[in-house]
C-alpha cells in the first residue's frame, strides 16, 4: 500500500504543508492550555478530600471549590479534548490521503471554539457561572457560560465537514478503493459526534440559551438532564476514539511492529458509533420517572460497549506482542519489557493502555444496574473517569504530542528525560488518587463536595471511614503537580527553545500484517453513512420512551444561583 | 520501514496464530456479554426495592413540598413493619431530619425537590435516589441494624452543598 501512495506523491503537485501545520499547532497549542490551567486547579480538589482547604487563601482567583471545579472539568473536559481532536482528525487524514483539507472548514471550527472557549473563561473566571461542567438546571449561570458552550459544541461538529470533503475527493480520484485506515477512523469518530452533540445543542439552544437570556421564565430541569446524558456518554467516546486513533494507527510503528489487523480497527470504530449512542440514560439508573425495564434494557446495552474495547485490548494486545518479538523479546512478559519504554511518546501511550484495563473494569460497575447504587455520584465515579479520559486519553495526547510538536515545528523535544519523568509521575499520581477515589466512594463519600470546608469534627464524623483512602486522593494530587509542571516545561520548552532538527519527523503511519484488501467485513463497514442512520434511529428508539412522559408532564422551575 | 519486510516466515507464523486466538477471544467476550446482559434484565424481575422508580410529575416544583404528606414531616404506617417517609430536599438541609425509624422496618421514601437538584444517598446502604424539582421519587430500604445514618446530598446544589446532611436513627426494636 504504501508504494500506491508513494507513486501517487510523484506525480501529484506537492503541497507545502506549512500551513496546516501552522493551524495544527493552534489547535495542539489550544488545548494544551487549558489543560494546563485545568490540571494547575486539580489537586486543589484532591487536597480538599484529605481536608486540607486551600480556597480561602486563593480568595481573589477562586472564591470557591465550586468555581474551580467548574473551570476544572469545562477546561479538561471540553476545551483540552475538543481543541486536540478537532486538530488531529482533520490533520491526520489530510496528510495519509495527501490530500489538502478544506481551510476556511478548518479554521471556522478553530474560530468558533475559541470564541467559545474565551466567553466560558469569562464567566467562570467572575463566578457568575459555578455550576460544573454538567450544568444542570435550574442552576443558573450567566449568559457567557451558555453561548460559549453552544460555540464550542457547534466549533467541534465542523471538522466532520472537512474530513468527509477529503475522503469523498479521494474516493473520486479511487474508484473501488477502501477509505484508508486513519481517515476512517476519524470520519467515524466524527459522525458519532454529529449525532451526540445533538442532545447538548438541543439542551443549549432551546432550553439554556434563551432561558438565561430571560426569555423564558422556566426550564424542565429533568429533560435537560436527558438531554445532557444523551451527548454526555457518547462524549467519553469523543474523547476515547482520538486516543484509539493513536494506539491503532501510529504506536504499533512506534513501538516497531505492525498492527496486526486493519479489518479488526475498521470493527472497534464501527461498533463504537453504534454502541456508543443509545445508552445514554445508564447515567439516569437513579433519576426517577424512567420505567425500570427501560433501565434495565439500557444497562444491559451498555454492556456492548465492552464490545469493541475488548476487541481493542485483543488486536493492540498482540501488536505490542509482536513488536516486542520484533525487538528480540522472549517468552511471556519478554516481549513487553523488550518494548522501547526509553522512547516517552511510547511509554505513555503502552501506560494509559494498561490504565484503561481498570477504567473498563470499574466503567462495568457504573454501567450495571444495581452496582452502580451504591457507587453513584460517590468519589467513585471520578475516580473512575480520571483513569479512562484523566490518564488513558489525557496521557496518550501527551504521547502524542512527543513526536507531533517535532514533527510540525522542526524543533526537537526539549528533554526526553523530563517528559519520561512527567509520564510516569502522571501514571503513579492518578493511580494513587483513583484507587483513593474509588476506595472512598465504596464509603458513600459524595463526589464534588467541599467537604474541608465542614469543621473537621464534622468530616471526621461523617467521612472519617475513609479517612485513609481520602488521604490517598491528596497524595496523588500532589504527584500531579509534580508531573504537570513537568510536562509543560516539556511541551512549551520544546515549541519555544527546542534545538532545530537535522532531520524532518515523519508521522509514524503504521503497516499491517493484516490489510483491508479483499475482508469482506472492511467491505461492508465502508457504508458510514447508512451506519450513521441506523445508529440514529436506534437512538431514537432508546430515548423516545424515557422522553416521551418528560415532555407529556412538564414541570416550570424557576433558576437559582446560589454559590 | 525498510527493516520489516512484509512476508517473513515469522510474520506468517504470527499472523495464523494472531487469527485463532482472535476468533477464541471474541467468542468468549460475547458470550461474557450475554451472560451479563440476561443478568441484568432479570433485576427487573427481582430488584430488591433498591431502584429508583418515579411516583408522580408536577408543574409546580413546590406542589409535591408543600402537600401534606412532605410538610407533617411524619413516618406514616403503612404495614405491620412497613413505613412511608416523605422527605424534601432544599437549599441546603433534608427535612425532615433526624427521621426516627424502628430496628427492622422497611421504610418506603418518597423525596422531591424544592428547588434545585439534590441527591439522597443514605450512607452505607443501597439508597440512592435523584431529587429532582416538580418529580417525586421512590425507593425502598430495610433497616435491620440499630444505628444512626447519614443522608448526604450527591447532586451538586450550590455554595453549600457539602453541609447538606441529614439523619436517620434507627431505634433499638425493644427485646
Amino acid at each position: 500500500m504504501s508504494v500506491v501512495i508513494g507513486a501517487e506523491r510523484d506525480s501529484a503537485p506537492a503541497i507545502a504543508w506549512a500551513a496546516q501545520k501552522r493551524l495544527m499547532s493552534l489547535f495542539l497549542i489550544g488545548g494544551f492550555s487549558a489543560l494546563m490551567i485545568g490540571a494547575a486547579i486539580g489537586p486543589l480538589q484532591a487536597l480538599n478530600y484529605a481536608d486540607v482547604n486551600a480556597y480561602p487563601f486563593l480568595r481573589p482567583v477562586l472564591q470557591s471549590y465550586y468555581e474551580g471545579l467548574t473551570i476544572h472539568g469545562v477546561l479538561n473536559a471540553y476545551v483540552f479534548t475538543f481543541f486536540v481532536t478537532s486538530g488531529l482528525l482533520v490533520y491526520l487524514p489530510a496528510r495519509e490521503l495527501e490530500l489538502e483539507p478544506n481551510m476556511p472548514i478548518w479554521w471556522t471550527s478553530f474560530g468558533l471554539m475559541t470564541i467559545g472557549a474565551v466567553m466560558l473563561l469569562y464567566a467562570m473566571f467572575d463566578n457568575s457561572s459555578s455550576v460544573l461542567w454538567t450544568f444542570y438546571p435550574p442552576l443558573k449561570g450567566s449568559p457567557y457560560f451558555y453561548f460559549g458552550m453552544t460555540l464550542l459544541t457547534l466549533g467541534s461538529m465542523v471538522p466532520l465537514a472537512a474530513v468527509m470533503d477529503l475522503r469523498t475527493r479521494w474516493k473520486r480520484a479511487n474508484p473501488g478503493k477502501l477509505t484508508p485506515l486513519v481517515t476512517y477512523m476519524s470520519a467515524a469518530t466524527l459522525l458519532m459526534w454529529l449525532l451526540a452533540a445533538l442532545g447538548a445543542a438541543a439542551e443549549l439552544i432551546v432550553q439554556l440559551d434563551p432561558w438565561s437570556l430571560g426569555l423564558t421564565k422556566h426550564v424542565d430541569p429533568i429533560i435537560g438532564r436527558t438531554l445532557f446524558w444523551w451527548t454526555g456518554h457518547p462524549i467519553v467516546y469523543f474523547w476515547l476514539m482520538p486516543a484509539y486513533v493513536s494506539w491503532y494507527a501510529f504506536l504499533p510503528r512506534e513501538a516497531g511492529g505492525k498492527l496486526v489487523s486493519d479489518p479488526m480497527a475498521r470493527l472497534t470504530f464501527a461498533l463504537l458509533l453504534i454502541f456508543s449512542m443509545p445508552v445514554g440514560t445508564h447515567h439516569q439508573l437513579q433519576d426517577p420517572g424512567i420505567a425500570p425495564v427501560i433501565k434495565a434494557i439500557i444497562a444491559g446495552l451498555t454492556l456492548s460497549v465492552a464490545l469493541p474495547s475488548l476487541i481493542t485490548a485483543f488486536t493492540l494486545g498482540l501488536s505490542l506482542e509482536y513488536a516486542g518479538r520484533r525487538r528480540g523479546g522472549r517468552g511471556w512478559i519478554g516481549w513487553f519489557t523488550a518494548l522501547p519504554w526509553k522512547n516517552p511518546s511510547v511509554a505513555a501511550q503502552v501506560l494509559a493502555m494498561i490504565t484503561f484495563i481498570f477504567g473498563g473494569a470499574g466503567g462495568i460497575v457504573n454501567g450495571s444496574f444495581q452496582l452502580d447504587n451504591i457507587v453513584h455520584n460517590t468519589t467513585w465515579i471520578p475516580g473512575h473517569f480520571h483513569i479512562t479520559v484523566g490518564t488513558a486519553v489525557t496521557m496518550t495526547f501527551m504521547g502524542l504530542s512527543f513526536w507531533m510538536i517535532p514533527h510540525l515545528t522542526g524543533r526537537a523535544l526539549f528533554s526526553r528525560k523530563l517528559a519520561l519523568i512527567s509520564i510516569w509521575l502522571w501514571f503513579i499520581g492518578m493511580s494513587v488518587f483513583s484507587l483513593g477515589m474509588h476506595w472512598a466512594g465504596l464509603f458513600g463519600v459524595p463526589r464534588r463536595a467541599w467537604v474541608s470546608e465542614l469543621p473537621h469534627s464534622e468530616y471526621m464524623h461523617v467521612y472519617g471511614v475513609a479517612h485513609f483512602p481520602l488521604i490517598l486522593v491528596g497524595v496523588g494530587g500532589v504527584i500531579l503537580w509534580g508531573a504537570t509542571a513537568a510536562f509543560y516545561v516539556v511541551f512549551f520548552g520544546s515549541l519555544f527553545g527546542g534545538k532545530r532538527n537535522e532531520t524532518p519527523v515523519h508521522i509514524p503511519f503504521t503497516e499491517f500484517l493484516a490489510g483491508p484488501e479483499g475482508s469482506r467485513l472492511a467491505g461492508i463497514l465502508e457504508y458510514l453513512w447508512p451506519i450513521t442512520g441506523l445508529t440514529f434511529l436506534v437512538t431514537l428508539a432508546a430515548y423516545l420512551p424515557v422522553l416521551i412522559p418528560f415532555f407529556q408532564h412538564q414541570t416550570f422551575a424557576p433558576g437559582w444561583m446560589v454559590w | 520501514m525498510s527493516d520489516i519486510t512484509p512476508e517473513t516466515r515469522f510474520d506468517h507464523a504470527f499472523h495464523k496464530a494472531a487469527d485463532r486466538h482472535e476468533r477464541v477471544w471474541i467468542f468468549f467476550t460475547i458470550a461474557l456479554l450475554a451472560l451479563l446482559f440476561a443478568g441484568t434484565l432479570a433485576f427487573v424481575a427481582v430488584d430488591f426495592g433498591v431502584v429508583a422508580k418515579g411516583a408522580g410529575f408536577y408543574k409546580s416544583p413546590l406542589t409535591p413540598a408543600d402537600s401534606p404528606l412532605f410538610k407533617s414531616g411524619k413516618l406514616v404506617k403503612t404495614g405491620p413493619s412497613a413505613y412511608s417517609a416523605y422527605v424534601t430536599g432544599k437549599l441546603w438541609y433534608w427535612t425532615p431530619s433526624p427521621i426516627h425509624v424502628p430496628q427492622g422496618a422497611t421504610v418506603t421514601f418518597y423525596v422531591t425537590s424544592a428547588d434545585v437538584i439534590h441527591g439522597f444517598e443514605v450512607q452505607g446502604t443501597t439508597i440512592n435516589l435523584t431529587a429532582i424539582p416538580g418529580v417525586v421519587g421512590t425507593v425502598s430500604y430495610t433497616f435491620d441494624k440499630a444505628r444512626i445514618y447519614h443522608i448526604v446530598c450527591n447532586e451538586y446544589c450550590g455554595i453549600a452543598h457539602q453541609s447538606m446532611i441529614g439523619e436517620i436513627i434507627v431505634d433499638r426494636r425493644p427485646t
